[in-house]
């Protein structure tokens, strides 16, 4: 493996995840989150030399949404900046590159979007292939629900095997002060709620939430100053499935599966058992067990032993569009900083992050974080 | 037959219709309410004194909080102003007209306005100008409250005096 | 200049909106040909493609190595259901009905991918490995799209 340059999180702030702040915009609502990202790593704007947002135009109703942001994360002088039109996960990578190109030291990354102002079932329809697949009025939860079905059908998971990942999730969610669902369930009363979708319930899936943000991301030399416990990163890649949701097998997460051995080889882990943490951008608990399945991770809520998965309770718990894959990537710092409170893995030292875009684990990311500098 | 039709459908209309509900944001909701009480408000920065307005929460350029809501005078200058010759859908307003930038006295940013009460050709940069309200009981709190600006008659501002305040 | 004194609460301030995008969309050869055989034929054609077998409905090139081209093959319009998604409480101007219905992933007799549609009826007796047969919209009422295709029902 080609030695590549340590880098490393170094500071991360969000605002509270709410169903809407009705008095705040979204460029409004991350202003402080910036803020308080720069002065939890002591940095001034002027210390960071690259900004990159993620953030969707469908999403926040207004073209060149990115744009009205660049006000409150550094506008002038003059910066260089960049945008996704992704999750802000896809963002952290940008600057990753960025850094490995050695045209960036110390950078922020933001994602923002307004949620609450839009139909998100209307909005990520579009994400869709036009003539044969958004024409037919397809939405993320009918495409989920789609998906689940395809995974049960295969695997003989039944709603009790959803219901106690769902379970699991909400009781680590309970623990989670940043998370917005924050009430344990049992088994038994998910399988009450009400089909949001079927085969999916209403109490297996996050509310509509937004929020806003923050992430610092260093160099060594300049990481280890800014941060008492940087969390390294060991290895990263993403992938994508084909693009018509019936030409792939949607049992599977192949693209995770590939984007993982990549990551793994270059952080140099055998496998996501290896590893203390595994976070999953998992928004139902059947992808939760499609990721489980491609990453090789146990079947059952009930497994005992292995990585902690999900301590933060996972995006079933929380998914704040534009956000929900960077509190992936944030959930990882903060269990490898020691910032994770209550829900924090002892001792945790390596940690598999993982993050997924479009409709039924469309694209997927794989992080490998670690408490020691990967190549020195 | 083996193969489809020849003649193929060319185009798929797709009318898109997106709901939203958006939120101004506490600053804009106070902002606009308050034309509606013939009262301009701004912020100004904590840390440069720089005033902003519409007012916003914090300074682009310092990225300091504005904490401070102001009221402004009615009263400013055409910094740079162009000449609308082509009418523009759903807007009834003779051509040609004048779509100006105008910095309120104080003010370190301006609002776009109209002016009128005056030929086209007598706009220039540096003439100073005052707000036109809608009558009492007619302002709703929006930004057509201020119907446009119109010269006062004082002398012109000198070029410096507004060239960074565009 | 005066100092506006900020109120202790501020009642928030929103304005619905519905923005509009009139798009017309350009089909290209083969998605427009497809279309045509829906509306002109009542017939359903795949695109057999390189790496990825018989394609339904058919892009112009293989998503698998993005290689232009293929050859035109009939489907049935029988197949068999791979995923169900039952939707309980359709949204309004987005789902294609509003009653209850469910969308389908259809893999066609014929075909080596599968089509996403509607099931209306018969709910309680769909599921994965369901045969299911494609409805169509009447004579005259064809526009060109995936919707001419009506529905597909449960085969007993």
């Amino acid at each position: 493996m080609t030695k590549l340059r340590n880098v490393a999180v170094v500071g991360f702030a969000q605002a509270p995840i709410v169903a809407a702040d009705e008095h705040h915009t979204g460029p409004e609502m991350l202003y402080p989150v910036v803020q308080a990202a720069l002065e939890s790593a002591g940095l001034e704007r002027s210390d960071v030399d690259y900004q990159c947002a993620g953030s969707s135009d469908y999403v926040d109703g207004r073209a060149f949404s990115f744009s009205q942001v660049l006000e409150v994360m550094g506008a002038w002088p003059p910066v260089q900046d960049s945008h996704v039109e992704m999750d802000a996960i896809w963002a952290a990578h940008l600057v990753w590159v960025k850094m490995q190109a050695g045209e960036s030291e110390v950078a922020i990354v933001c994602g923002f979007g307004k949620t609450s102002e839009g139909s998100p079932s209307h909005v990520l329809n579009l994400q869709l292939e036009p003539f044969y697949a958004a024409a037919i009025g397809l939405d993320p939860t009918s495409t989920a629900a789609l998906q689940a079905s395809a995974y049960m059908a295969r695997s003989g998971a039944d709603d009790r095997a959803l219901a106690e990942i769902a379970s699991k999730n909400r009781a680590a969610g309970a623990k989670n002060p940043d998370g917005q669902l924050r009430e344990a369930a049992t088994p038994e009363e998910l399988m009450a709620t009400p089909w949001a979708v079927k085969p999916l319930r209403e109490g297996y899936l996050a509310p509509i939430g937004e929020t806003a943000t923050c992430m610092v991301l260093a160099v060594e030399g300049r990481a280890e100053k800014i941060c008492d416990r940087p969390a390294w990163i060991h290895g990263v890649d993403h992938r994508i499935e084909l693009q018509a949701l019936g030409s792939r097998d949607l049992s599977r997460s192949e693209s995770t599966t590939l984007a993982a051995r990549n990551a793994f080889e270059m952080a140099g882990l055998a496998s996501a058992s290896a590893a203390d943490v595994v976070e999953l951008g998992s928004t139902n608990p059947a992808e939760e067990l499609i990721l489980r399945d491609a990453l090789g991770l146990p079947a059952s809520a009930r497994a005992q032993g292995g990585p902690a998965i999900n301590p933060s309770g996972s995006a079933q718990c929380a998914n704040p569009l534009m956000n929900t894959g960077l509190l992936r990537l944030a959930e990882g710092f903060r269990q490898l900083s020691g910032r994770a409170g209550e829900r924090g893995v002892p001792g945790a030292k390596r940690a598999v992050v993982h993050a997924s875009a479009g409709h039924g684990l469309q694209q997927n990311i794989v992080w490998v974080l670690g408490t020691e500098r990967r190549w020195s | 037959m083996s193969e489809p039709p020849k003649e193929r459908v060319k185009y798929i209309d797709t009318n898109l219709n997106l709901p939203y509900h958006y939120y101004a944001g506490d600053y804009k909701a106070l902002y606009l309410r308050a034309l509606k009480d013939k009262k301009i408000l701004g912020s100004r920065c904590s840390k440069s004194g720089k005033v902003f307005v519409p007012p916003v929460i914090a300074s682009p350029e310092t990225l300091a909080p504005c904490d401070e809501l102001v009221e402004l005078p009615h009263r400013g200058i055409v910094t740079t102003f162009c000449v609308v010759n082509v009418p523009v859908y759903g807007r009834e307003i003779e051509i040609p007209y004048v779509v100006a930038s105008v910095a309120l006295d104080g003010a370190d940013v301006s609002l776009y306005s109209l002016i009128q009460e005056c030929a086209a050709a007598d706009v220039h940069m540096g003439i100073r100008v005052e707000a036109v309200w809608k009558p009492d009981g007619e302002r709703q709190g929006d930004h057509t409250d201020i119907r446009y600006f119109r010269p006062t008659g004082e002398p012109d501002a000198p070029f410096e005096s507004f060239i960074h305040r565009l | 200049m005066k100092t506006f004194p900020k109120p202790a609460t501020i009642e928030p301030m929103s304005q619905r909106m519905n923005v509009e995008f009139p798009y017309k969309r350009s089909t290209g050869e083969v998605v427009g040909r497809f279309l045509a055989g829906l509306r002109d034929q009542k017939k359903i054609w795949g695109l057999r493609v390189s790496r990825q077998g018989v394609v339904v409905p058919p892009q112009s090139y293989s998503e698998v190595d993005a290689k232009a081209g293929g050859e035109w093959v009939e489907v049935a319009e029988t197949g068999v259901v791979t995923a169900v998604a039952e939707v309980t409480r359709p949204i309004e101007g987005l789902h294609p009905s509003s009653e209850p219905f469910a969308f389908v992933l259809v893999k066609l007799d014929g075909a080596d991918t599968a089509l996403a549609h509607v099931v209306l009826d018969r709910l309680d007796r769909l599921r994965v490995g369901s045969r299911v047969r494609a409805t169509w919209a009447p004579d005259g009422e064809r526009r060109g799209t995936i919707r001419d295709i009506e529905a597909f029902e449960i085969v007993d």
